[in-house]
C-alpha cells in the first residue's frame, strides 16, 4: 500500500472518532433543534449513523491497493 | 405470572443453544475460540452481543434518568472503538492464526517473550473482570425484584441470578452463548424499541414531544456542564475523555481475545467493524426510555436510577408486557455475562493454572478447572454486590479505568517494534497504581476522568524507558 493510500485510510477512519470527541465542545447545545431533538444529540446520532459510510470507504482504498 | 415469563424466555434460550452446539465436541480448542471458524455472521451476533448487555438495558437509561447529557457517552465510545478495530483486530487476528494464540496473555507473551508480563495480564484480566459481572448480577437482580412486584427482596433475586449465571455457562460454550445472542438480540431490540416509542408515545404523544417536556422541566438536561462549571462533575472534559478511555479499552477484556479469534479470517472482522456502529444507534431509544422514567416516575436517586423505565413498566403495563421486556433485559444480562466469566476462567486456567502453575495441563483437567473458576468469579462479584452498592455505569468506568490500561501494549506491539516488556510492564504498573489510587475520586484535576489520566502516564512511561534502553525487541 502506497503511503498516501495508508494515510488517506487512517485520515478517513479518524474523522468520525473527532467528530464525537474533539468537536463535542463546539456542538454542547440544544438549537437548532433537529426534528424536535436537541443539537448534541442529533449530532452524535448522524455521526454514529454515518460512521460505516466512513470505513467502507477506507476498506475500499485497502483493497484497490 | 411475569416471573414466569421471564422463566419460559430464559429456559427456551439455554434449550435453544444447547440444540446448537449437541453435535460439537467440547475441546479446549472449541469451548474458548470456537475452532477458529467463525463467518462474517455467526462473528457479528457474538461481537454485536456483547453490546446489548444489562448496562445497555438498564444503565445507559439510568444514567439518561439520574445525569442527562453525560449518558450520551454510551453512543459514542462503541463507534470510536470500532474506527480502532478496523486497523487493529485483523493484524492481532493473523498472529493469533500464525501462532497458536488463545487469550490477550498469549499475545503478550508471544510479542513480547516475557511469561511474567503474560500472567500479570491474565491476572489483571481476571481480576478487572468482577466488577462487570457485578453489574451483570446487579441487573438480574433488578429486573427479577421489579417482575416479582416486590414480593421477593433483592437477596432472593441476586441469588437466583446467581444460580441462572452458572447454569448458562455450563450448558453452554462460546458457539452456544453466540447462537443464543440471536434470540436474545431479537428480543431486546424489540423491548427497547418498545420501551424507547411505545412508552414516550403513551405519555407524551411522540419522542420529540417527550424530550421537548423533559427539557421544560430540566433545562440544562441534554447539554454537558462547560469545563470549570462549580458542582458539575461530569463536564465536557470528563466526557470527550471518557469516550476516548473506553473506546481504547473496549477489546482489551478477557473475552474479547476469544471472540477476536473465533473469527474465520482477519477480513471476516474488518467487515464487522464497519457495520457495528449502525447497532450502537438502539441506544437512542434507550436514552428516551430514561428520559420518559424521568418525567413519569421522578424522584429516584443514585443507583435507584437504574431501574427507571422497568418501574413504568411495572406500574403501566400488564403483568404479560412487563415479564417479556424483563425477560429479554435477563437474556442481555445473563449472555454476556457467560462470556466475560467464560473468558475470564479461560484466560486464569490457560495462562496462571497452566502456564504459570504448570497445574490443570490435562484437557479434563482443564475442564473442570475452567468450571470451578468460573464459579469462582460469579461468587467475587456476588461479594462486590455485598459492599458495594453502586449505579451500573459506574461498575462499568470502573472496569474501564483498569482493563483500558492493557492498550498500549496491544497498540506498541503492533506499531513500535523497539517496545519491550520492561517499558510495557512499567507503564501497566504505573497506569494501574495511578488508576488504583483515583478509585476514590474518578475525576483527576481539570475534569478529565482519573483513567484516562492513567492511560496518559502509563504511555509516557512505556515510550521514556523503550527511548533510555534502546533495547530492541527480537521481532518474530
Amino acid at each position: 500500500m502506497t503511503p498516501a493510500a495508508r494515510w488517506s485510510r487512517i485520515v478517513l477512519a479518524a474523522i468520525p472518532p473527532v467528530m464525537l470527541t474533539l468537536a463535542i465542545p463546539f456542538v454542547n447545545r440544544d438549537e437548532p433543534r433537529l426534528l424536535g431533538f436537541p443539537f448534541l444529540l442529533a449530532w452524535m446520532v448522524l455521526w454514529v449513523a454515518v460512521t460505516p459510510l466512513f470505513l467502507f470507504a477506507a476498506d475500499r482504498i485497502g483493497r484497490k491497493q | 405470572m411475569a416471573l414466569v415469563i421471564i422463566a419460559v424466555i430464559v429456559v427456551g434460550t439455554i434449550a435453544f443453544a444447547l440444540t446448537s452446539v449437541r453435535r460439537l465436541k467440547m475441546d479446549p480448542h472449541e469451548f474458548i475460540v470456537g475452532s477458529r471458524s467463525f463467518g462474517a455472521l455467526l462473528l457479528w451476533i457474538l461481537l454485536a452481543g456483547e453490546i446489548y448487555t444489562s448496562f445497555t438495558f438498564l444503565g445507559a437509561a439510568g444514567w439518561a434518568y439520574g445525569k442527562g447529557a453525560a449518558a450520551f457517552y454510551i453512543l459514542a465510545y462503541g463507534t470510536v472503538a470500532y474506527c480502532i478495530g478496523f486497523f487493529l483486530l485483523p493484524p492481532i487476528w493473523r498472529i493469533g492464526k500464525e501462532r497458536g494464540l488463545l487469550t490477550l496473555p498469549d499475545f503478550f507473551i508471544d510479542r513480547y517473550g516475557s511469561k511474567t508480563l503474560g500472567i500479570a495480564v491474565a491476572v489483571l484480566q481476571f481480576f478487572l473482570v468482577i466488577p462487570y459481572v457485578t453489574l451483570q448480577l446487579t441487573g438480574l437482580q433488578i429486573l427479577l425484584t421489579i417482575a416479582g412486584y416486590g414480593r421477593y427482596d433483592a437477596t432472593i433475586a441476586v441469588s437466583i441470578a446467581f444460580i441462572l449465571m452458572a447454569l448458562f455457562v455450563f450448558t453452554a460454550g462460546l458457539r452456544g452463548t453466540a447462537w443464543a445472542s440471536v434470540v436474545k438480540d431479537t428480543l431486546v431490540l424489540g423491548a427497547v424499541l418498545f420501551a424507547g416509542i411505545a412508552i414516550p408515545a403513551r405519555f407524551f404523544g411522540s419522542p420529540a414531544a417527550m424530550v421537548g417536556h423533559v427539557l421544560q422541566l430540566h433545562p440544562h438536561w441534554m447539554t454537558l456542564p462547560p469545563p470549570g462549571a462549580t458542582n458539575a462533575a461530569y463536564t465536557v472534559p470528563w466526557f470527550v475523555t471518557t469516550i476516548l478511555l473506553s473506546g481504547v479499552g473496549f477489546f482489551m477484556g478477557p473475552a474479547n481475545a476469544p471472540a477476536i479469534y473465533s473469527a474465520r479470517s482477519g477480513e471476516t472482522l474488518r467487515r464487522n467493524m464497519i457495520f457495528m456502529p449502525l447497532y450502537q444507534l438502539v441506544l437512542l431509544f434507550v436514552f428516551f426510555a430514561g428520559f420518559t422514567a424521568l418525567a413519569v416516575v421522578p424522584g429516584l436517586k443514585g443507583p435507584a436510577a437504574d431501574q427507571s423505565f422497568m418501574l413504568v413498566m411495572q406500574r403501566y403495563y400488564s403483568a404479560p408486557a412487563l415479564g417479556l421486556v424483563a425477560g429479554a433485559g435477563c437474556l442481555a444480562a445473563l449472555l454476556p455475562a457467560s462470556t466475560l466469566l467464560l473468558g475470564a476462567a479461560s484466560v486464569f486456567s490457560k495462562n496462571v493454572l497452566g502456564d504459570a502453575l504448570n497445574v490443570a495441563t490435562g484437557d479434563r483437567e482443564r475442564t473442570w478447572a475452567t468450571r470451578l473458576l468460573v464459579l469462582i468469579v460469579a461468587f467475587l462479584a456476588l461479594v462486590l454486590w455485598i459492599f458495594f452498592k453502586t449505579s451500573l455505569v459506574d461498575l462499568l468506568l470502573f472496569y474501564y479505568v483498569g482493563i483500558t490500561q492493557l492498550a498500549p501494549g496491544v497498540i506498541f506491539a503492533l506499531v513500535w517494534p523497539r517496545v519491550g516488556p520492561w517499558a510495557v510492564g512499567a507503564g501497566l504498573l504505573a497506569g494501574e497504581c495511578v488508576g488504583f489510587y483515583s478509585l476514590h475520586n474518578t475525576i483527576a484535576p481539570g475534569g478529565i476522568n482519573a483513567g484516562f489520566f492513567a492511560l496518559v502516564v502509563n504511555v509516557a512511561i512505556c515510550a521514556l524507558v523503550t527511548i533510555a534502553t534502546k533495547k530492541k525487541l527480537a521481532v518474530v
